[in-house]
């Protein structure tokens, strides 16, 4: 069945679907929504889901914790500040190895106050442990729920979903809402290996010394490693039964260019349109999509960047004092390979302002015109 | 016991830090600088008491309804407690740790209590097997005697008690009054004794009918004649007619014989024969006062019954010394003086000095002189040592002489009934150490009760069971916080219109429920009652339970020493040494 | 004296790393023989996350989860949603918290969870400081007391503070105050909480030997004092409004409280006084709202 809903009402009915047992969320703009959205459709107490209506972000993650570490399947959603005030339970459940899935509405952080999209709240949390999926569009916003919780359930760790603020939060699409059957089928109920038993009681997360400590984290990278191979498979399946899947990363454009261009979230939609119309121009340019942002796609993008010579890559976030942290990444990632392409690191669009084809054109030309960047961060529609 | 866990890698641990096992493999008493163990101790009014009961064990049986088990637990030191529970002056409740509370237990109410209930049980205690060892002879039936030949009966002995009076008793009989120990009570434990095989023979006066030479069959002898002479007063007309010793006068009314006396008696002393003569004659229908040389505080009577007395209308005129008595007609003249107290004696009382010129005249138509009393020796065989009008003899009751043993009023000044039933026993184990052998010195070292000098015939029978630290719990050693005030049952006495009319026993005993609320109110020093304190506030769980029951076991290997269970303990049984290292 | 009837479950097991005479100790295994079995129990960060034990072993025999400082009433929360979720309505979930992760930092997580009248048992375990982190103050520590961050030369300036009445305004079914000193009262008092549905909240104190600078031996002594001194009374509240007061009769001056403590000995006769003025208010205020009857 197709609706037109917004992406804050497509993770909802990902949330439905996905026969999540407790929600627990406090309210922040843009990320309201989906909590009023999941408030109605679990009011009728015809689902057995709770939906702990708590008093704080931090309580959220909390509360799942506790009733992850009990056993069933666990919800929230958050934006900006929340995810903010979140952290301290987000490196909780990847260190309790629960899997949780949070849906965050990318927001900027105060001050000065912004409620509009900026990638900075889900980046600053890169290192907590959890898998980062971004979204392009609300299908893929639906979508990526429901595969989030057969990636976490089988890694065993949490999985952040990530959308852009209004551009898919408030924005209404066409998307293709599967069946009950359909999800249940690709989705099977959560069987967690460890969980609270009065007739087998065990203590949970105990202290342990440093004889044991780097051994659990050393088992934590291990399962961020499964992840390329568990979300491939995933999405394999997925798109066998619902013929459609998004990759860790994708390519489109020309199979091969000298200029790549990378981007993620919405500003990967208006990219297309950008690279499509600069190929017609004879542009050798083409476009790469990063979904996955932890673990990083390391593998995948040295495989898709082939003979290119320059990446142009677009940050919607900034590390202050380095620079766009997918950009940073990315120069990690290289460093390692023979070739390494020149990296041409924008940031632009902070606090939500508009990543515009003519913005995308002009980080392009850019690159295209120089042989090295002039900078290590190229500002992009900054009114100097 | 949960075993340690060896990781060799992260391959080996579980995905999370969930435990695996608990922490008894870790034994914390490793921790321990001081070492909680249970240890009963002595309490102070068992260390107190001359006979050597266990005052605590046999209150603790009340609390636990359990009458019969009270009475068998007194009976292993004393055949008296109907006695005692009348008479004895109670050291013990002088001794008890509550009276620094609020009041102490009274311990004499709850004895006579067990006693009277155990009169109605019927019950007997069980004699000795048939075949007895050797022959004792025991002369006296008084207290001392009579205890004495009680554990002699118990430890198996052939034991033939001579009494010179008619009847059993000695001093029990004839120098207390009924309304104080009734003769029936006295009949029932004295015939207890007799139960045992105890052979009484009355009516064979020592030195007289008996002497050494008629007990060459037996292979020891203990001597208890008392002190049965009424001391005198040494005044002109002192051993005038109408003039009686106060405890010549007792024996009379005690053994029911006929008494002639005027209206208006003056009594001369201020021990309990005094008092006892006053109230005995106030019940006869006569007018009774005691005159005594000293001030109240230094009377050696007994508080209550002095209060008693007065009660009764015996009139006492304090530091009044007579110094003549003369005879006129039928009536007498004491001349006396007025005294007022100086330095303190050797007795640590304040002596009397007479006022010079003080004298005035007291009238009356019998004086009884209870002057104090005096050991009879002319009877007694040669060679026993004496002084200052007693027998000496070692700590044992040995006099020296092979195979006699002396005790009770004969060889101490300290004349009481308690004193007397504990010398006996004492005799008792003494003779059996000679008998056998041993050295009594030191086993009656062995069975203090506390730094003595009373001692514990279970413990000599027993010697591996309810061990005891000799240590008396003090008042400070206690945990207080456990207990609530509450006020000392009393006795309920007859109405003294009622008590002066004849010589039928005054108060009436504890019923069960009055006494069962007296007995929880003991504090059980130094014993434990099973309240369970130290299990309930080990942080550690180191107190050792068989099941529903406290084992009195610390858990060492997790007992960390931290001393909650010794400071919690109401009653310090339990005590902290500190650990070797 | 009777036996106190106990139950011999025992649920902290042997080797833990409690200090010797841990009054917390005491209380854990006592509040564990009330609740039984059929128990989870949450700890937010405290000197419980120490005492069962170090990874793999844990010496506590219930199901326990170790949960962030700031988050007992909202782990708990989600604990109870999940056994809800799996139809075990049976079990218990309880939290047990320092006064830290009660009076200071959790304040809002067991706010927002009783205000949501969320079905677990809160106790605070309550040692008027941080003693885990070597003892700092709390508001939960009394008035003039020594911390490390309350020096003698600065002792603590406010009064502890009344978590009782903000838990009873939050209008939740239950919430008593209970102490070692007196287990059958605590026993009881959980036991009864064990029987009610809702917020439930326990205010337990447990004297701590080293952070109140006392021998291990008077831990128990120093929590029967603090009831008899009224510095810490014994109520349960139903409701928000029902008042039940344990009449204390061995009242005794807070002086005697206090002289056994090291963390007061610095105090002079004036400050007891207004430690005592500041006890006898208070045990008025609450008096008070005991004695209040809606008409």
């Amino acid at each position: 069945m197709k609706k037109v809903i917004t992406g804050n009402q497509a993770v909802a009915y990902g949330v439905i679907l996905s026969r999540v047992d407790v929600i627990s969320a406090y309210p922040i703009t843009p990320q309201t929504t989906i909590v009023e959205e999941l408030s109605e459709l679990t009011a009728s107490g015809r689902m057995k889901t709770v939906f702990l209506k708590v008093e704080s972000e931090h309580s959220a993650m909390a509360a799942l914790i506790g009733a992850s570490t009990g056993g069933v399947r666990c919800f929230t959603a958050t934006s900006s500040h929340g995810l903010a005030y979140m952290h301290e339970m987000l490196h909780w459940a990847s260190g309790a190895r629960l899997p949780i899935v949070l849906v965050n509405v990318n927001r900027a952080i105060a001050p000065p106050w912004n409620i509009w999209s900026d990638q900075s709240d889900s980046l600053s949390q890169r290192d907590t442990g959890w898998v980062q999926l971004y979204c392009e569009h609300n299908q893929e916003v639906l979508d990526t729920v429901l595969q989030a919780y057969r990636i976490a359930e089988s890694v065993k760790l949490p999985v952040m979903v990530v959308l852009d603020a209004y551009v898919l939060s408030h924005t209404s699409e066409p998307v293709e809402i599967p069946t009950a059957e359909e999800v249940d089928a690709f989705l099977p109920p959560y069987c967690p290996e460890y969980t609270i038993d009065t007739q087998e009681p065990m203590a949970f997360s105990t202290i342990a010394t440093p004889d044991h400590f780097l051994e659990f984290r050393y088992k934590i990278q291990k399962a961020m490693e499964q992840v390329p191979e568990i979300a491939k498979k995933v999405n394999d399946e997925f798109r066998s039964r619902f013929n459609r899947g998004y990759g860790a990363i994708e390519r489109y454009g020309k199979e091969e260019a000298d200029i790549l261009l990378m981007t993620s979230g919405t500003v990967t939609g208006t990219s297309r349109i950008v690279v499509e119309k600069l190929n017609r121009k004879g542009y050798d340019v083409c476009g790469l999509k990063i979904k996955r942002f932890r673990p990083f796609p390391v593998e995948e993008i040295c495989k898709e960047i082939k003979g290119a010579k320059k990446v142009a890559i677009i940050d919607r976030n900034l590390s202050a004092g380095v620079g766009g942290i997918f950009a940073q990444e990315l120069r990690a990632s290289l460093y390692s390979r023979e070739k390494r392409p020149q990296i041409f690191g924008f940031v632009s669009g902070l606090g939500g302002r508009d990543i515009t084809p003519e913005l995308i054109e002009e980080a392009i030309q850019y690159t295209v015109d120089h042989p090295q960047p002039e900078e290590e961060i190229l500002w992009l529609g900054l009114k100097k | 016991m949960t075993k340690q866990f060896v990781f060799k890698g992260a391959s080996q641990m579980p995905m999370i830090s969930v435990s695996l096992g608990h922490m008894d493999w870790n034994k914390t008493g490793a921790w321990r600088a001081q070492r909680p163990f249970y240890e009963d101790k002595t309490s102070p009014c068992s260390a107190a008491c001359p006979v050597g009961n266990d005052i605590v064990g046999f209150i603790q049986k009340i609390t636990e309804e359990d009458f019969e088990g009270a009475w068998n637990l007194i009976r292993e030191e004393n055949p008296f407690p109907g006695v005692c529970g009348r008479v004895c002056f109670h050291p013990c409740e002088s001794k008890c740790n509550r009276r620094e509370y609020d009041e102490p237990i009274a311990i004499h109410a709850l004895e006579r209590f067990v006693s009277d209930f155990a009169s109605n049980l019927n019950k007997k205690i069980r004699k000795g097997p048939g075949a007895r060892k050797n022959k004792i002879a025991v002369i006296g039936s008084g207290p001392a005697g009579m205890s004495c030949a009680y554990h002699l009966a118990k430890l198996d002995y052939d034991v033939t008690v001579f009494e010179s009076s008619s009847l059993a008793g000695g001093m029990l009989r004839t120098g207390i009054p009924s309304y104080r120990l009734p003769k029936d009570v006295l009949d029932r434990e004295i015939s207890n004794i007799a139960e045992l095989g105890v052979e009484i023979r009355t009516g064979i006066p020592f030195g007289e009918g008996l002497n050494l030479d008629g007990l060459k069959n037996y292979q020891a002898i203990f001597i208890a004649t008392g002190a049965h002479r009424g001391r005198d007063l040494h005044v002109p007309g002192g051993k005038g007619r109408g003039v009686f010793s106060g405890l010549d006068l007792l024996k009379k009314i005690n053994l029911g014989r006929k008494v002639t006396l005027g209206d208006k008696i003056a009594i001369v002393g201020g021990g309990n024969t005094a008092i006892d003569v006053a109230r005995s004659v106030v019940r006869l229908g006569k007018k009774a006062t005691i005159l005594y040389r000293r001030s109240k505080e230094e009377m050696p009577a007994f508080g209550e019954e002095m209060v008693e007395a007065l009660e009764e209308g015996v009139k006492i005129r304090y530091l009044v010394n007579p110094i003549r008595i003369q005879q006129k007609d039928s009536l007498h003249r004491l001349e006396c003086l007025r005294m007022e107290l100086g330095e303190k004696d050797e007795s640590g009382r304040r002596k009397p000095v007479p006022i010079p010129g003080s004298n005035f005249f007291f009238e009356a138509d019998n004086v009884i002189i209870a002057a104090g009393e005096e050991v009879e020796l002319f009877f007694l065989p040669k060679g026993l040592e004496k002084r200052e009008g007693i027998v000496l003899t070692q700590r044992d009751g040995n006099t020296g002489a092979r195979g006699i043993f002396a005790g009770g009023d004969l060889t101490s000044n300290q004349r009481t009934v308690a004193h007397a039933i504990g010398s006996g026993k004492k005799v008792a184990l003494a003779i059996d150490c000679y008998l056998n052998g041993k050295d009594s010195e030191e086993a009656l070292r062995q069975i203090l009760t506390g730094e003595g000098p009373s001692i514990s015939m279970f413990r000599y029978l027993h010697p591996q069971e309810r061990l005891m630290n000799p240590h008396v719990v003090t008042f400070d050693e206690l945990n207080t916080d456990y207990f609530e005030p509450s006020r000392r049952q009393r006795e309920t006495k007859d109405l003294i219109k009622k008590r002066i009319k004849g010589f039928r026993e005054i108060t009436s005993g504890f019923t069960e429920g009055i006494a069962m609320e007296e007995a929880e109110r003991c504090f059980s020093c130094g014993t434990c009652v099973g309240c369970e304190n130290c299990y309930v506030f080990c942080p550690d769980a180191s107190i050792i339970k068989i099941g529903e029951v406290l084992s009195h076991q610390v858990d060492y290997d997790f007992c960390k020493g931290c001393g909650i269970c010794f400071s919690e303990c109401p009653r310090g049984v339990i005590s902290l040494k500190e650990e070797a290292r | 004296m009777k036996k106190m009837e106990i139950p011999l479950s025992e649920n902290l097991g042997h080797g833990h790393l409690a200090c010797a005479g841990c009054g917390a100790a005491v209380s854990m295994r006592l509040t564990l023989k009330a609740l039984g079995e059929k128990t989870v129990m949450i700890f937010p960060a405290s000197c419980w996350s120490i005492i069962p034990g170090f990874w793999p072993y844990s010496s506590i025999r219930i199901p326990v989860v170790h949960a962030g400082f700031v988050t007992g009433g909202a782990t708990a929360s989600g604990v109870r949603a999940a056994l809800d979720i799996r139809g075990d309505h049976e079990t218990v979930v309880a939290v047990w918290a320092g006064d830290g992760a009660t009076f200071d930092i959790g304040l809002q997580a067991l706010s927002g969870a009783a205000e949501r009248n969320e079905d677990f048992i809160y106790i605070c375990n309550d040692n008027e400081g941080y003693m885990n982190t070597g003892t700092q103050r709390s508001s939960a520590t009394p008035l003039f007391a020594w911390t490390t961050t309350t020096p003698v030369t600065k002792p603590k300036e406010n009064p502890k503070k009344d978590i009782m009445a903000i838990m009873a305004d939050h209008q939740i079914p239950y919430a008593a105050t209970a102490t070692i000193a007196y287990p059958e009262d605590l026993l009881r008092k959980v036991e009864k909480a064990r029987s009610i549905r809702g917020t439930r909240f326990i205010h337990l104190l447990s004297p701590c030997s080293p952070g109140w600078r006392i021998p291990s031996e008077i831990t128990i002594k120093v929590s029967r004092l603090a009831v008899r001194s009224r510095v810490f009374p014994l109520y349960e509240i139903e409701n928000g409004i029902s008042y039940t007061i344990r009449e204390e009769p061995h009242v005794v001056p807070v002086k005697e409280y206090l002289r056994l403590q090291g963390r007061f000995s610095h105090l002079t006769d004036l400050e007891i006084e207004v430690i005592q003025e500041n006890v006898e208010r208070t045990w008025e205020r609450l008096t008070r709202k005991a004695s209040l009857k809606l008409k």
